[in-house]
């Protein structure tokens, strides 16, 4: 690992706050082209730096790395500690690239962009935050930052329901974020520290009931926001109420949050408790799998089947963590980058067809395929994403899917089988959708259908393109976290039977 | 988009009120309009050029590519050279392939003199003659022609058509590219004057004969000899409107069909998959023939009706089906005056009796043209 001449982590927090205040900052005269502008120009600053970070980042060595540590408020336990491994550095990176993506993807004409693009940059931090956090209450200060842009995101700019679906979200998430603070705090005060600095050996000194209930809490608090089955009904109204790019951002990023979560703080903080609630969590997993895909199966929305697929996805990265061995783990981070792109993907092309058509249905959208009147390359992409989503070889989504499978199937033969059924479930309600959508004679009604610009098309091919590279070589997507997942599991690793 | 037949109560009434009206003062099918005049002649320009190139090569394959079993060369007009073989690969060509469909659905749906005498002994003589002399030293071909006598003698018989087509375009092309010049002179002003215009061109040339001779080493063989009295106006010309115009095939994207669900009819003569019944909207899909002959038509618009286009829908994009919507507007001119130089009485006629003749002649026909796209054509 080389050594950093600047702190990588901070920067890479520091650029997107100090963003948004600039752009807070500019003159109200300033046209949405200008502010989108800077934004992207931001973002991209902020991933290259995250680039940097994981050109530092030494992928042989398992610890947590370029850590950065100011004492801030010793009382409380809270200090400014940052680190960087193998489980967080994928997906500081996805943040920082689907950010630009979205920022990308926003229309140049939106309303009051002053405050939406700081917001955007805001929650990008916030986010990035809680990735690279060491410290319980550093993680759950950022878990709660990046919900305030988010609620006013929805709440803004969304759709006619916007209003409920952003107090939905707030109270859901609200509550998740209180359940974590009441199992950060609970493990601290349990087992007598004074810091809330992160370590793997804290919970070790607890009767496993204590393990039990405070994983418990963090379970439902990450729970709610992966989601899973029964927490998940903010999910549905959020992303129909979105706008395309706060959509590609909630799926491709803020959900990550929960897994992410699941692994550091359930896995990692509780491997005894683990074992025990393992089967469950599997069952759990298979629940919301088989859920989520039935529910998508029933969606005439576009965007609601889309949101549907990903708690049936999500689900697939429950069933890895409840496995909890080094290559299940593997396989979870692989998910999550996995479903990140390929939802984020999903998303920006329904709200391609959403802009062009104004409508989502799929029953009345036919035939957009067409070669001339239609929007063929962004049926072709989403033809490429639907794919990728159902795990054909050659794509991201196999690669992910199939670690998964590969990794559980010993541990939970059932719920793997199960989850598998999941996975055919995807083929059948994108099928659907594709079929119904893109296939057949192009609508009477929409026949004169404005044409898809450049600026609509790029987002969505630079995903797709990244799918199927990472499909190709999937190499360039794991060998980061190989070495962290032994020292994420490795009292469980041991206990399993493998 | 919506077929005359589905529309409905008044309106329909008022709107097959009007067309009848439009013929029987010798206007035509499509409105007159400025802008139709200019789209209709523009497009056919395009069209007759198109059409020179068919017609020539059809004429040639008839010709030089007589019983060649594996015509790997058949669209290069017997210039074989480097480039135009990578500009063949390359698509970068004119899909004589329409060419071909045309002339199988021609040949598919008969009628007209020359079906009648590609089943007459008479024909059945001079073909296998003419198969003799080509398959002279060559006993494997002989070999099959005798296991499998029909085979050559139905290739003769769509080689006939082949000819007959190209004959039938060679007319029409110079039709439509005289009536480019006298647009472009100021003559032709309104779409009655391109309606007439055909029609004059259509009568000039009915009697003109349909014959074809093969070269065969030196010697000539007649396969449909001038004796046929086979002509161009009914041997020809109605044949292939009866089966490219209104009859077609029923290839995807031409109309909406299910033939499992018994949509199509088993009796060709009900067929209504033709040009004047082709929905423009899946121009541009694979495997569709009329986006063949929209491709070859793009690169010859005149300048006027290109810059027109890219001013409309999405410009460059959409560009074929906007061709075959235009092309469509043509057609129902051209059929127009195909129907009018068939009505039982000159439109001038006085007397009320051939008045209502004609009148109930066109009702027929707008009764057969009612699920077509004519009333696409009436905005």
């Amino acid at each position: 690992m080389a050594t950093p001449v600047m702190p990588l982590l901070s920067i890479v927090l520091l650029v997107p706050l100090l963003g948004a205040l600039a752009l807070s900052l500019l003159p109200q005269t300033s046209g949405g082209r200008t502010y989108r502008s800077l934004a992207a120009v931001v973002m991209a600053i902020a991933l290259v730096v995250s680039l940097a970070i994981a050109r530092l980042f030494d992928p042989s060595n398992a610890a947590p790395q370029l850590t950065e540590a100011l004492p801030w408020l010793d009382t409380l336990g809270l200090s400014y500690r940052l680190s960087v491994d193998g489980l967080s550095l994928p997906l500081v990176v996805l943040n920082n690239f689907l950010t630009l993506i979205a920022l990308w993807a926003t229309s140049v004409n939106l309303p009051r962009p002053r405050l939406y693009y700081p917001l955007v940059l805001l929650l990008n931090a916030g986010v990035n935050g809680a990735f690279l956090a060491d410290n319980l209450l550093l993680f759950f200060l950022f878990y709660e930052l990046e919900l305030i842009p988010l609620y006013l995101l929805i709440a803004i700019w969304g759709g006619a329901r916007r209003s409920y679906a952003a107090t939905k979200f707030l109270i859901y998430t609200a509550i998740s974020g209180v359940l974590l603070l009441a199992g950060f705090l609970g493990l601290v005060w349990l087992a007598g520290a004074s810091s809330f600095d992160f370590d793997p050996q804290r919970s070790t000194l607890l009767p496993l009931t204590s393990q039990l209930i405070l994983l418990g809490l963090i379970l439902v608090g990450f729970g709610i926001k992966i989601p899973l089955v029964p927490f998940h009904t903010w999910l549905p109204d959020a992303h129909v109420e979105a706008s395309t790019p706060i959509s590609v951002l909630l799926a491709g990023v803020l959900l990550k949050l929960g897994t992410y979560g699941l692994v550091r703080f359930g896995v990692q903080l509780f491997p005894h408790a683990w074992q025990v609630v393992a089967p469950v969590l599997a069952t759990w997993a298979v629940v919301s799998v088989l859920y989520g895909s039935l529910m998508a199966i029933a969606q005439t929305d576009m965007k609601k089947m889309v949101a549907y697929s990903s708690i049936g996805h999500m689900g697939f990265v429950l069933l890895a963590t409840a496995t909890a061995t080094p290559l299940s783990i593997l396989a979870a981070i692989a998910q999550m980058v996995s479903h990140g792109l390929i939802s984020a993907l999903l998303f920006l092309l329904v709200g391609v067809v959403y802009e062009k058509t104004g409508s989502r249905n799929i029953e009345t959208l036919r035939g957009l395929l067409n070669p001339e009147r239609g929007l063929p390359l962004i049926g072709s992409l989403m033809i490429v994403g639907v794919m990728a989503s159902g795990g054909i070889p050659g794509m991201v989504g196999f690669v992910a899917e199939f670690l998964i499978f590969r990794s559980s199937f010993l541990t939970f033969p059932v719920q793997t089988l199960l989850c598998l059924v999941g996975t055919g479930l995807t083929a059948v309600y994108f099928l659907l959708l594709v079929n119904r959508v893109f296939f057949g004679r192009l609508s009477n009604d929409l026949t004169e259908l404005p044409p898809v610009a450049w600026g609509d098309r790029l987002p969505g091919l630079v995903l797709a393109a990244l799918i199927l590279i990472l499909g190709i070589v999937p190499n360039w997507l794991i060998h980061w976290s190989e070495s962290t997942v032994s020292l994420l599991t490795p009292t469980v690793a041991t206990l399993m039977p493998l | 988009m919506t077929p005359l037949a589905a529309v409905t109560g008044a309106r329909a009434t008022e709107l097959r009120a009007a067309i009848i009206e439009r013929l029987l003062n010798n206007q035509a099918l499509l409105p007159d309009s400025p802008t139709h005049v200019m789209e209709v002649v523009g497009i056919l320009k395009s069209y007759g050029i198109v059409l020179k190139a068919y017609a020539e090569t059809l004429c040639d394959i008839s010709e030089r590519q007589f019983l060649v079993l594996f015509p790997f060369f058949k669209y290069f007009n017997g210039e074989i050279t480097l480039p135009k073989l990578l500009r063949h690969w390359w698509h970068d060509r004119i899909n004589y392939e329409y060419a071909e469909y045309c002339m199988r659905a021609m040949m598919w749906h008969g009628g007209g003199g020359l079906d009648a005498f590609l089943d007459s002994a008479e024909f059945r003589q001079l073909a296998t003659k003419a198969i003799a002399a080509k398959l002279r030293g060559n006993p494997l071909m002989q070999l099959v022609n005798g296991l499998f006598p029909e085979f050559l003698l139905e290739t003769v018989r769509m080689l006939c058509y082949y000819s007959g087509l190209g004959q039938f375009w060679s007319v029409m092309y110079p039709i439509f590219l005289t009536l480019s010049d006298r647009y472009d002179a100021g003559e032709i002003r309104s779409i009655p004057d391109v309606v007439d215009h055909i029609r004059s061109g259509l009568i000039a040339d009915a009697a003109r004969p349909i014959t074809y001779r093969v070269q065969i080493r030196g010697n000539s063989y007649d396969i449909v000899p001038a004796s046929a009295e086979l002509t161009f106006l009914a041997d020809t010309a109605i044949p292939y409107v009866e089966a490219v115009f209104l009859r077609g095939t029923p290839f995807f994207g031409l109309v909406s069909f299910n033939a499992q669900a018994q949509q199509i009819s088993r009796d060709q003569g009900e067929f209504s998959y033709g040009a004047l019944f082709a929905d423009p909207i899946p121009t541009g899909a694979a495997g569709i023939p009329p986006t063949l002959l929209m491709q070859d038509m793009r690169h010859y618009l005149p300048p006027y009706l290109h810059e027109f286009y890219r001013h409309q829908g999405r410009g460059e994009d959409d560009l074929r089906v906007k061709i075959c919507q235009t092309f469509q507007k043509s057609m129902f001119c051209v059929t127009t005056a195909a129907i009018t130089a068939l009505a039982p009485y000159p439109w001038t006629t006085r007397y009320p009796a051939e008045q209502a003749a004609n009148r109930e002649f066109y009702e027929q026909w707008l009764e057969r043209l009612a699920t077509s796209r004519l009333w696409a054509v009436q905005a």
